[in-house]
């Protein structure tokens, strides 16, 4: 057992795999690094439709529609069985994965700027905003996914951006129609700066914004939508001659500007080492951004090298999608052959992830699901992590060791009482169970 | 009582770590907003509240209604003009004591769409949108309400059902409640179990309290085939009982777009049995309460050709509660004529159905009307009062 590279896998990933041997040696951030690049054939069959593959479906649906005959009911099942795949993947894709830190991240970036078929409408573009605007950028710059997430059709439909018209421009003077001021004020609120900005700068971006489209043929600024003339945001001025080409050299400004460097450090803080992290951490991993032009990566190695990243201590709490992925490796149900146990186990994901506080691919409000413990700790959350393991445990049965089950997990870093509870069990499904529903499985 | 095993397990959890964690406030020395307590009730899918209080009075309902008023014979009469779907029939001995009313061609501010998703989320974020757009914060009414509410604490307000209600979610701390079935440890693996999660600061608390819904608040075990109506309404009750002066829950099965005839049946039984466990839970204490039961919007005024209804605005609010001053129905009746519809369809709606649940914040719990014109209901005006608590 090498515990450092255990580590590894519990705080980077989604933990150890049955039968996987650990990466090792040690905890090796260029080894964690290295997956922003790697391919990985066994998260790949979780990919879902792009979004030009939607964009087509949906069109030959909405043709349909509009014909006598109205559309194929193979089409319409088609369709909803993508949306139910979709929510499976939530949890299967980071259980498949053999890139976990890649999926983490993701599924970080992808919470921190998030969209949520909570709303109507949004439901056919979450999945692809996280993989069309989100997973190409993990291992980029931030100023490439703000730009990707903010003219994301999904985006754009979910904090209404199709309503916002300029008040000045051909449209807005014709129907007396002005500004929606959501995507901007929570690009600047969530996304990027969090403070420093005034309403007058919220007002002044959702000029610049009004009139963007975003659809099958593309991203461009309607020019009988945009507001004319210039707008000062954040102190600089940006121009009416080429609408969407100073939107995104807005976006790289913003990228720029010390508050974001401070989100950005502080979220990747708070995600992978602790619900109140280091402030040294946040600092160093900040001005990194800084220095290195929002380049990510290069801020997740200072992150991987700061003494926290090696404390024994596990200070979070897995995230239901963290913990039902981590359940799953352990027990090897993400083995080729064990397909038919894993497709019984899928029907009842989307169900038993909404009653642990997390609903895939609905958070409740454009701020993401919470970030902190505490979040998912209502005790009906609770009492469901702790059915999901006890249900998880008797389907295993008997012929699982739990002390091996044990050892598999956690190394040395299992306490002896926990040791000592799991082998106490009547039966080998139940000390399974103490496992899994313990805190120590829970945390990372 | 449960309580009290709680209390004896926080006797040595308190002071631990985690207790500044809304979950570790002692449940009796919470402060609470005085002895008044509110229910909202969200009806999911859109309540046809021309079937549930019907209009016979009205010259031109039995022709929007040819099938669906049916058994007009056997409803209720209210007030010589509506009449109750006889399904509701077990309320009326509630309406006799003057505990139900109802506010009828009633509805949020969203006119652009009739999208239940937009609907809903409207109604319980409490936008002033007529596109539904939901207020910057993104956060439900109910819980921007308790900024306003003196005395409001964490513990004043609960979510009834597996999922939390975006009516409560936000920046305020509420409390989560819903018994689960536990699939079963032996004795000795819960005890194995309890262990490891005692040893551990940050699991002692939510453990001990997930455990305690295994059974619910009266001792009993929670029902392996899921959770009825009248034992939802009993849990509510219950939570009513303890610190919890404002409860939320939701009621879905609305959408009667075929068969309503008997959909509406099985949806009106349910939420009959719901109300009245409440009360018989609550006891004396059912005088102070009040029980709103809101939809995202109504239903159309003729019915279709599935023996159902469509989408439509103007809907229904139910009163309930012993704090009531019931046995009327508000309305300010627009008519049923091609012309006084809305868009020749709908049931026009004459009053925001915001300003009933503004005005029970105000009179149960003193809430300044400036503050939910600004803070709960923003852009509101709040109007006359319709003088719903006695």
């Amino acid at each position: 057992m090498d515990p450092a590279s255990l580590l590894e896998e519990i705080r980077f990933g989604y933990g150890p795999r049955l039968g996987a041997p650990l990466a090792g040696p040690g905890l090796d951030p260029d080894r964690v690094l290295a997956q922003l690049t790697a391919a990985d054939p066994e998260g790949a069959v979780w990919d879902r439709p792009s979004l030009s593959d939607r964009f087509a479906l949906f069109a030959t649906y909405n043709a349909q529609k509009k014909t006598a005959a109205g559309a194929s009911p193979d089409l319409a099942q088609t369709l909803k069985a993508m949306l139910v795949d979709d929510t499976t993947t939530f949890v299967a894709r980071p259980a498949f994965a053999g890139a976990g830190f890649v999926e983490r991240l993701v599924n970080l970036w992808a919470n921190r700027i998030t969209i949520s078929n909570a709303s109507g409408g949004v439901a056919r573009y979450v999945q692809s905003f996280r993989d069309d605007a989100v997973r190409p950028h993990v291992g980029g710059t931030y100023a490439a996914m703000l730009r990707a997430t903010l003219w994301h059709p999904g985006m754009q439909i979910y904090l209404t951006q199709p309503a916002s018209i300029g008040p000045g421009s051909e449209v807005g003077l014709r129907r007396g129609k002005g500004l929606n001021e959501n995507l901007a004020r929570e690009f600047l609120e969530l996304h990027s700066m969090r403070q420093g900005y005034t309403q007058d700068d919220v007002t002044a971006l959702a000029m610049l914004l009004a009139g963007m489209v975003s659809d099958d043929k593309g991203q461009r600024v309607d020019p009988r939508r945009a507001q004319p003339g210039p707008k000062v945001i954040l102190g600089q001025t940006y121009d009416d001659s080429d609408p969407a080409a100073e939107i995104n050299r807005f976006v790289a400004d913003v990228a720029q500007r010390p508050e974001t460097a401070q989100n950005v450090a502080f979220t990747l803080a708070r995600h992978f080492i602790a619900d109140d992290p280091p402030p040294d951490l946040t600092q160093a991993l900040a001005s990194t951004y800084l220095a290195q032009d929002g380049d990510l990566p290069s801020v997740y190695r200072v992150l991987l090298q700061h003494p926290a990243a090696r404390d024994p201590e596990r200070h979070k709490l897995r995230s239901p999608q963290d913990f039902a992925a981590a359940s799953l490796r352990l027990l090897g149900l993400t083995d080729p052959d064990r397909a038919a146990d894993f497709a019984k186990l899928a029907r009842h994901l989307p169900l038993s992830l909404a009653a642990m506080g997390q609903p895939p691919l609905k958070a409740l409000r454009p701020d993401g699901w919470p970030e902190v413990a505490e979040g998912f700790m209502t005790p009906p959350m609770m009492a469901a992590r702790i059915d999901w393991a006890v249900d998880l445990a008797r389907r295993a049965g008997n012929q699982v060791d739990p002390a091996a089950m044990t050892a598999a997990a956690l190394g040395p870093y299992a306490s002896p009482l926990l040791q000592q509870s799991v082998s106490r069990a009547e039966q080998r499904w139940e000390g399974l169970a103490v496992l899994l529903a313990s805190p120590e499985f829970s945390r990372r | 009582m449960a309580h009290d095993v709680l209390l004896s397990r926080r006797g040595f959890l308190i002071g631990c770590s985690l207790a500044a964690s809304p979950l570790l406030t002692p449940v009796t020395f919470a402060a609470t907003p005085g002895d008044n307590r509110l229910v909202v009730v969200v009806l999911r899918g859109a309540m046809d509240g021309l079937d549930v209080v019907r209009p016979l009075g009205d010259r031109d309902y039995l022709a929007l209604r040819p099938t669906l008023s049916g058994d007009a014979d056997t409803s209720p009469d209210l007030d010589g003009f509506f009449a109750l779907h006889p399904a509701a029939s077990p309320l009326m001995p509630l309406w006799q004591a003057g505990e139900l009313a109802f506010a009828h061609a009633v509805a949020t501010p969203y006119r652009t769409g009739r999208s239940h998703f937009i609907g809903q989320d409207a109604l319980e974020n409490g936008t002033g949108g007529q596109d539904g757009k939901l207020t910057a914060t993104h956060d439900g009414w109910l819980n921007r309400a308790l900024a306003i509410i003196p005395g409001a604490g964490p513990q004043t307000a609960v979510s009834v059902g597996q999922q939390r209600l975006l009516i409560l979610e936000g920046d305020n701390d509420t409390e989560h409640y819903f018994p689960v079935d536990e699939s079963g440890l032996s004795l000795q693996g819960q005890t194995l179990l309890a262990a490891v999660n005692a040893a551990d600061p940050m699991f002692a608390e939510p453990y001990a309290r997930s455990q305690s819904l295994t059974q619910d608040m009266m001792g009993q075990p929670v029902p392996k085939r899921g959770v009825g109506s009248a034992q939802l309404g009993a849990y509510v009750a219950e939570q009513l009982l303890g610190p919890s002066r404002i409860a939320s829950l939701s009621l879905g099965g609305w959408d009667t777009h075929h068969s309503q005839a008997k959909a509406m049946s099985g949806q009106l039984t349910d939420l009959a049995d719901m109300v009245l466990a409440i009360k018989a839970r609550l006891g004396a204490t059912w005088g102070s309460t009040l029980v709103l039961a809101m939809t995202e919007f109504g239903r159309t005024a003729r019915e279709n050709g599935t023996l159902g209804t469509d989408h439509g605005t103007g809907g229904l609010m139910i009163a309930l509660g012993g704090a009531l001053r019931g046995q009327r129905v508000l309305a300010n009746w627009p008519g049923l004529s091609d012309s006084d519809l809305l868009a020749q369809r709908d049931l026009m709606p004459t009053r925001d159905v915001r300003a009933f649940a503004g005005h029970a914040l105000r009179g149960l719990f003193g809430a300044k009307a400036s503050a939910i014109e600004r803070v709960v209901f923003p852009g509101l005006d709040l109007g006359a009062d319709p003088g719903l608590l006695l």
